[in-house]
Parts: structure tokens; sequence; C-alpha cells
């Protein structure tokens, strides 16, 4: 009897300390890996990628991949589409037939930027700038559209 | 002149295009993306939205679904889904978000199982005991602002399919007619109607059409709603004459819902759960079906409104009905800017509303039934095909598709559209 008790009490134990290393284990922080640089990060890789999500399933990779890297792109500003630093959005591609792609990215600038952006474009309706900023929010999926928001953009060049 | 669309003012006084030798139209939206396509009795046709004739202070919009219906279809004729949400949705805001939901939901009654037949004899009234299968509906009020739903309507009854001239013996209109319903100044019909929209759809044999009207003689599934002005204006206030805020125009959308999962089941029909997800969605004509491409058709039906610029902006900034009709019948379409075609996003956001696949109508203290004209609203008489092929080949000239119109004539009374193409003439 007694040493069934004697036995009882040690599993009892065993598990307790058991459970509270599982406990440790799961409250360690879990490892956070640096986002690996993309080697090209065009608009045009970006397309392409979600070209073959489209074949082949894989938006939870190209989100992975892409969502939070800092990406410097030049877009095209039209003003009736990005008229204030709440609602603009630019054309990621040059305007062509048909067009690659129906999205429009999203941006949100980094303090001063808009006005940057309106001084770089000079009261013309239509101008190409190169911005830099970070994918923060990339929506991918087979149900719902892609679109993309930027998010601390920095104006980096303007043309025409 | 329409004051929110001047650019447009000169359309209906345009020259005639015959682009090498031909014309070309589209289809409003109906079968207009793969997955709807098989889902025939949620697909969002056209919508419209009128200022009554009857009245200055009233709105009518109109939804139809269900496309292409020949009218001898029997013996189980065509109906509303029974577990779909069938909705017009109201921006009065300018921000593209709804903030007020008008919503059907429909439940099938059959008196007898042991026959065939959609009536066990001629029918003289609605509620005619021989009409053997029939449906009605609950009508909801949404508001989004204070998150209000409000059942309007409780079991109105849906006009029956008009089989033929054997089972109506004394005239089908006068018994769908029956089906109009008016509570607490609100009025809803719904049921088959003739189809209102006319084209010519040998458009889709790579351009090859001719001014055949193809949609005649065909029906359609409708909902109309006429409702006070002030129901659907921001803070039930009609906005005086002149004003020219976001909210002196609302933006009308049309959408179907159907279950999250259905299960099927051997020994019955089958069971469904989850959110209602939107299958289908319609505004202005035409832009699902011809300017968006293939891969984002059923993503589109999917969307909202408000995220069109962020999701298919660049579709619109360049249009490929253009370069097809130069492509086909040379048609010497303008080459687009190289911003992109901002004029076709100016048309979709009047009044400084948000830009977004919206059908907006001014609803302003003077605006009377004349000036709701597509695209400020749209009438059933417009001729949207000829106005969206003019605007989308921008050099000046009008297209016209010869299709001009509807083959029988809309009434003048609630709900306005024309009695159904009889199934047994």
């Amino acid at each position: 009897m007694s040493l069934r008790r004697s036995t009882l009490l040690l599993l009892v134990l065993a598990t307790a300390a058991t459970a509270c290393r599982s406990e440790e284990q799961r409250a360690a922080p879990p490892k956070v890996e640096p986002l690996p640089k993309l080697a090209s990060a065009t608009q045009a890789d970006l397309a392409h990628e979600l070209d073959q999500a489209e074949e082949r399933g894989t938006w939870a990779e190209v989100k992975r991949r892409w969502q939070g890297q800092t990406l410097r792109w030049t877009v095209t500003r039209q003003r009736v589409l990005c008229q204030t630093a709440e609602a603009c959005n630019v054309s990621a591609f040059p305007v062509q037939r048909p067009a690659p792609v129906g999205w429009l990215p999203t941006l949100r600038f980094a303090p001063g930027q808009f006005a940057a952006l309106e001084s770089r474009c000079a009261g013309k309706d239509v101008c190409e700038v190169t911005i830099e900023g970070k994918l923060e929010r990339l929506q991918v999926s087979a149900e719902q559209p892609t679109n993309l928001e930027l998010t601390g953009v920095k104006i980096v060049g303007a043309q025409g | 002149m329409n004051k929110l669309y001047p650019a447009l003012g000169a359309l209906s006084v345009g020259a005639a295009l015959v682009a090498g030798g031909g014309d070309t139209v589209t289809a409003s939206s109906h079968r207009e993306a793969p997955a709807i396509a098989e889902d025939q009795y949620v697909d969002n046709t056209d919508v419209y939205a009128f200022i009554s004739p009857a009245s200055s202070d009233r709105m009518v919009f109109v939804a139809n679904y269900v496309p292409l219906l020949l009218p001898a279809s029997g013996p189980n004729y065509y109906r509303f889904s029974e577990d779909a949400h069938y909705e017009i949705h109201i921006d009065n805001t300018g921000d593209a978000k709804e903030d007020i939901t008008y919503r059907w939901e429909f439940k099938n009654s059959l008196k007898n199982g042991n026959t065939f037949l959609y009536n066990t004899g001629t029918i003289e009234l609605l509620n005619d005991p021989d009409l053997n299968v029939t449906q009605t509906y609950d009508l909801y009020r949404i508001n989004h602002k204070t998150g209000a739903k409000t059942r309007i309507m409780d079991d109105a009854p849906v006009a029956p399919w008009n089989v033929g001239k054997r089972s109506f013996p004394s005239g089908y209109e006068q018994i769908a007619l029956q089906a109009v319903t008016t509570k607490s100044g609100i009025s809803s019909f719904a049921g088959p109607r003739d189809e209102p929209f006319f084209v010519d759809l040998h458009v889709f044999d790579l351009l090859g059409v001719g001014g055949v009207p193809t949609t005649d003689g065909v029906n359609v599934m409708s909902l109309v709603l006429e409702v006070p002005i002030t129901e659907i204006a921001k803070d039930g206030n009609r906005p005086a004459a002149g004003d020219t805020s976001p909210s002196s125009v609302v933006g009308v959308y049309a959408s179907a819902s159907r279950p999250q999962v259905r299960v099927l089941r051997r020994n019955r029909a089958s069971d469904d759960y989850g959110n209602m997800i939107q299958v289908s969605r319609l505004a202005w004509p035409l832009i699902n079906e011809v300017i968006v491409p293939l891969r984002d058709k059923d993503k589109f039906n999917r969307s909202a409104p408000a995220d069109d610029v962020k999701n298919f902006g660049a579709y619109i900034l360049d249009p490929e009905v253009p370069k097809l009709l130069n492509g086909v019948l040379g048609a010497g379409c303008a080459p687009t800017p190289a911003g992109g075609r901002v004029d076709i996003v100016g048309l979709l956001s009047p009044n400084g509303t948000a830009a977004a696949d919206l059908l907006r109508i001014n609803i302003t203290a003077n605006q009377t039934n004349a000036q709701s004209k597509f695209p400020n609203g749209r009438a059933l008489a417009d001729d949207v095909t000829d106005t969206l092929l003019t605007v989308a080949c921008n050099n000046g000239a009008a297209i016209r598709d010869n299709v001009n119109q509807n083959d029988k004539a809309f009434t003048a009374t609630f709900p306005y559209l024309a009695s159904p193409a009889s199934g047994n003439p």
C-alpha cells in the first residue's frame, strides 16, 4: 500500500515537472527570423509571382516573402486618384493594354511627404515619381482581389 | 445639360458611327463571370435608379436577377432562391460604403406535392388555390449607422410566372400586379418581368453584331422598390437644390449572397451553414462584364465597391474595349492618354464622392424623373450601351449599336417594367 502510494506520488510529481517544462517551452519567445531581402522586388516581380500563385495556389508564400519588404518603385501619380495624403492610390505600371494587374497600391506617407509629392509633381495631373516605403499589407488570396498598402512612403525622385 | 456629367451631355446629339460597317454591343451583366454563370438564380443582371415619374419626392430602385429566361420554361418555372439574400445597398455619404441596405429573403410554398403542375387549374387571383407553387418574401431595411434592422414587409407575395393563356384566361398582368405591396409609404414588387435591357448579344462572337435585339422576348426576375427620398438621404434630410456636397448624391449597388457552406444530404435537399458570402454585385452596367478581365471577375463579385480603386483601378484606367473596337472594327478610338482614362474615374466619383462602381444619382430637391438619365442614375429606357461605348472609344463621335429601345413599352406606374413574355401566348 505504501509503495503504491509512493509510486503514485512520484508519478504526479513527474507529470507536474513535465508540464512545467512544457509551460516553460511554450512561454519561450518564438525565434523571429529576419525577413530575407528580395534580390529583385520590382512591381513586375510581384505581378509575376501573383500570376504564378493564381496557377499554383501559392498565395501564402507570396505574402510571406513580400509583406514587410521595403520597396523602391517608380509609380504614376494621377491626381484624381491621389488627391490627399489620406486617399492616395497610384499606378504601379505604365498605362498599357491590357493592364497587367488591376491593383493600384495605396500609399500612407511619412510626415511631410505628401507635400513633397505635390511639390515634385508641380501641379501636373499626371506625373511619375519614385517612392520608397514598407509593404505593410499585401492582400492576396484565391477568393479576394489583390491589393497592397505601402507605409512610411517617402518621395525619392520624380520625372515628367 | 446634365450638371453632374457635363461631358456626357452631348452624347444624345452625337453623330452615329457605324464603325467598319458594323456595330458593337455588349450585355449589361448577364452571365458576366465564370462562377456566377454557374449559379443563375443569384446572377444580378442590371440595376436601375431613377426619381419616380409619379412623384419627385420618391426614388425607384430596380435590381434584376436570373438572366435570359425563356418564357416557356416549365414545369419548374424560374423564381428567386430561397437560401439567398438579395440586396440593394445605398451610400448616402459619398465614401462608397453602404449606409442603408434593403434585403429580400424568400420562402417557397407548395400546396400539392402529388402533381408536377405549377398550377392545377386556371388562375384568377394571386392567392388562387390552384396556384400550386408560390413564393413570399420578407423585406428588411438595415441602417448601418445605427445597426437597426427593421422588417418592412412580412410574407409579401411574389408574382407568379406567366405560364400561358390557358392558365391565365382572364389575363396575367392584373394578377401579377396584385403582388405590389405597399407599407409605410414604401412600395415593393418581386417577380418576373420583361427583360428591359436591350442589346445584341452577337457581340460575343468576335464583335459580330448587326442590330439584332437578342434580349427581346425573354424575361428576368425583378425586385422593384419605391421609397421616399428622405428614407435614403443622409440623416433623413433631402439635400437642398444646388447642394454639390458628396451627400447630394446617393450611390447604389445590388448584390446577392449565399451561405458559405452547403452540405448535400442523401435523403433530403441540403443544409446550409456559415456566413452569407456575396457572390454577385452590380451597379454600372458593363464594368465587370467588359472592364474586369476573366481572371478577376469572380473576385470582383466577392468584393466591395469601396475597394474598387485599389483592387481594379488599373483596369478602369485602361479599358480593353477601345482596343477591340479598333482592332476588329477599325473604329478609330482615341489612344489612351499617358496617365490613363482619368475621365472615367471622374464619372465614377461625381460631386467629390469616392471613386467606385456605384450607380450614383443626384437627390437634391430640384431633381425630377426627367433628370434621371445614366450616368445620373439609370432609367429603364436609357441606351447605356451606346453611352458607354462612346465614352470608351473617346474620339468625339458617338458609337451606336442600332438596338435602341426595348421591344415592350415601360409603364408610367409602379412597378414600371413591362409584363413578362408569356410561356404560351
